[in-house]
């Protein structure tokens, strides 16, 4: 049998190696979204961004003047009238502390959402980074054609970006966007934004550090049965020692999950928040002032500096041991 | 269902710009340690198909890789289609495709959706690579099996899936390295002639790595053996030939010892192999003196075969007289 073949011939210049990398991010996300896994953490995730969305809504209808707490009250009695205009005017003399504060507390709850599903994602994403084109000598595949290993790195670093983006960074600022358009004025917006900036920071922070060390653990093994028991000791188990009370400073530094967390509590600054309201705002209750206080106290970070340091340091050996692995075998 | 043979449209040959020459090294070297797997390689390789040679451990892969820049290399400069590999690692890439000895794939993908990522990650945009990627699965002969997992892929089929991802960006000039591995006899011919045909109709260059002499015989009109990671010989096939002792093969219909006494007074060297047949050192490159001898011998009919395997013979010489000129 002889068969005559129609071949096209492809004569145009190659786009460039942003298209490229662009491709081994987007084909790798591409991939994760297909797993049912994935589509109920991106459920989950789109679903905490609009509770923050229904949450600030609700918190800006509550104290706006003539809101519905307001109208409300003012069918209850005039006491109770009075007391939800006080709410309100607390709200419009003390700015910064009362928006300020509702969003820095929001935020640092949904920081806590957002990074136990990027970690779930972690989990599930970090033998197919470097792990499985290890295993399958698909590294040859890639640096045999027109891509150095940077450009193999940016794209799989690409892959976690989209998913911190899409289970995280994407929900916080969809929350945030609808909260402050449906807000009774424009103080939810300027008294709001310095808060979201510490939480983009805290998510930038997180997002560099938890790439470099996923990137790392995969590219250590060869096989998932290797990587993610790994993954899970740094997290969970490495993570539960770390939090003991009676750990030493070194193993408590050994933590990733626990240095996040301090570097959180340093960022988001919950408890300036929470111990500015209780110095600041009149009319609250001595031993409501004084929980707030204690509160604050209890958020306080312990070892931000010690913490941002030993993320630094897990980022240079995970880069160490990935830069050190990215060799066709 | 796949093709027996293949047949390129010849009309659609590209018109690439002209090279004299596809490889050039300069003192190329590369070593392990204190192992030296290539040292001082100096070559300039016109474009056409190229059989590279040589024995287990002798270099080529290294050869390969280094032009590839899979390896570094310690000593040397090298250019491919005419970009350093250094100084312009990434361009010299773009128009070469490789297709690696060992198993390699993205575990996860169908067979067309991995040649297609393949073309994109040679440049190629998305709608281009997909059309491109059937054709070419069409050409190495793969049908229905270009929607299953590549993970699923027997030996043979990840052999074409490799052919195919190094072909389907339309490279310049591509590295094969030992392309009929694991191949049935029909495949293996389907292969072949496709590789046969790939500079000869679209004006693809071929560099073959194989220790399969026939194939290399059979496909290529260059050969570059290397041995303790030199070059020992680089010429066309034709031109080695006349270089080195012919041999000839007889297959005596009758009276074989009368032929063995014949050649021995002729002064010929004659061994008998184990299959009857009588290999003859020849004199000249014609095998005119044997038809003489036969009719004033007065000697019964035979089968003639003129370097039954020239290339094999070619490189068993060319090793041993690198081992020679090394001890």
């Amino acid at each position: 049998m002889e068969a005559s073949l129609d071949l096209s011939r492809w004569r145009e210049t190659p786009r460039g190696v942003g298209y490229r990398r662009w491709t081994i991010a987007s084909t790798g996300l591409r991939q994760l979204f297909q797993l049912r896994f994935f589509r109920i953490l991106l459920a989950l995730a789109w679903a905490s961004g609009v509770a923050l969305a229904l949450i600030g809504f609700l918190f800006g209808q509550t104290v706006a003047t003539g809101g519905w707490l307001e109208t409300a009250a003012a069918s209850i009695g005039p006491r109770a009238q009075a007391m939800a205009q006080v709410v309100g005017g607390l709200v419009t003399l003390y700015p910064d502390v009362c928006i300020g504060g509702w969003f820095t507390l929001v935020f640092w709850a949904h920081s806590h959402l957002g990074l136990w599903l990027s970690l779930f994602a972690l989990t599930v994403m970090v033998p197919r980074l470097i792990t499985r084109d290890r295993a399958t000598n698909a590294l040859t595949v890639y640096l045999s054609r027109p891509l150095t290993s940077v450009d193999y790195l940016l794209g799989k670093l690409g892959m976690i970006v989209g998913v911190l983006v899409a289970l995280w960074t994407g929900p916080l600022l969809l929350g945030w966007f609808l909260s402050v358009v449906f807000a009774p004025d424009t103080d939810f917006i300027i008294y709001s934004f310095e808060p979201l900036l510490r939480a983009l920071t805290f998510h930038g922070i997180a997002l560099v550090a938890l790439s470099a060390i996923a990137l790392g653990v995969s590219a250590i093994g060869r096989t998932a049965r290797n990587t993610i028991p790994i993954w899970i000791g740094l997290w969970l188990i490495l993570g539960f020692v770390a939090e003991t009370p009676k750990a030493p400073e070194w193993l408590q530094r050994a933590s990733f999950t626990r240095n996040l967390t301090e570097t959180r509590q340093g960022l988001l600054r919950l408890d300036a928040a929470l111990i500015t309201a209780s110095e600041s705002l009149p009319l609250i209750d001595a031993q409501f002032a004084e929980n707030l206080s204690r509160a604050g106290a209890k958020a306080r970070a312990s070892d931000f500096d010690g913490a941002l340091m030993s993320l630094g340091v897990f980022v240079l050996i995970s880069s160490f041991v990935f830069t050190r692995r990215l060799r066709p075998e | 269902m796949q093709p027996a043979t293949t047949t390129l449209p010849s009309a659609r040959r590209l018109s690439r710009p002209t090279r004299e020459f596809i490889i050039e090294t300069e003192g190329l070297g590369k070593t392990y340690g204190a192992q030296q797997a290539l040292s001082d390689v100096s070559l300039n390789v016109p474009p056409g198909t190229i059989g590279l040679l040589g024995p287990n451990g002798a270099g080529k892969s290294t050869f390969i890789k280094c032009l590839l820049n899979l390896e570094t290399p310690t000593t040397g400069v090298a250019r491919v289609l005419g970009c350093d590999i250094r100084a312009a690692h990434r361009a010299s890439r773009e128009r070469v495709g490789y297709s690696p000895e060992q198993d390699c794939h993205i575990s996860g993908m169908a067979g067309c959706e991995y040649v297609t990522y393949c073309g994109q990650l040679s440049g190629m945009p998305m709608r281009v690579a997909r059309q491109r990627t059937h054709e070419i699965l069409d050409l190495v002969g793969m049908g229905q099996e270009r929607y299953r997992s590549v993970d699923t892929y027997s030996t043979g089929m990840r052999q074409r899936v490799k052919l195919a991802q190094a072909l389907v960006h339309d490279p310049e000039v591509i590295f094969l390295d030992e392309p009929t591995n694991g191949l049935d006899p029909s495949g293996r011919e389907h292969i072949l002639s496709l590789i046969g045909s790939l500079w000869s109709d679209l004006g693809i260059s071929v560099v073959m790595s194989s220790h399969l002499l026939r194939d290399v015989e059979r496909v290529c009109d260059r050969v570059i053996i290397i041995g303790h990671g030199r070059v020992i010989e680089h010429d066309s096939i034709a031109a080695l030939k006349t270089r080195y002792r012919r041999i000839v093969e007889l297959s005596p219909s009758s009276q074989p010892e009368r032929f063995v006494a014949a050649l021995a007074t002729a002064g010929a060297a004659v061994t008998t192999l184990s299959n009857g047949r009588l290999r003859v050192e020849s004199k000249s490159e014609s095998i005119e003196w044997i038809l003489q001898l036969m009719r004033a011998g007065r000697l019964p009919p035979a089968e003639i075969i003129a370097n039954p395997d020239g290339l094999h013979e070619l490189f068993i010489q060319s090793i041993a007289t690198s081992h020679g000129s090394q001890s």
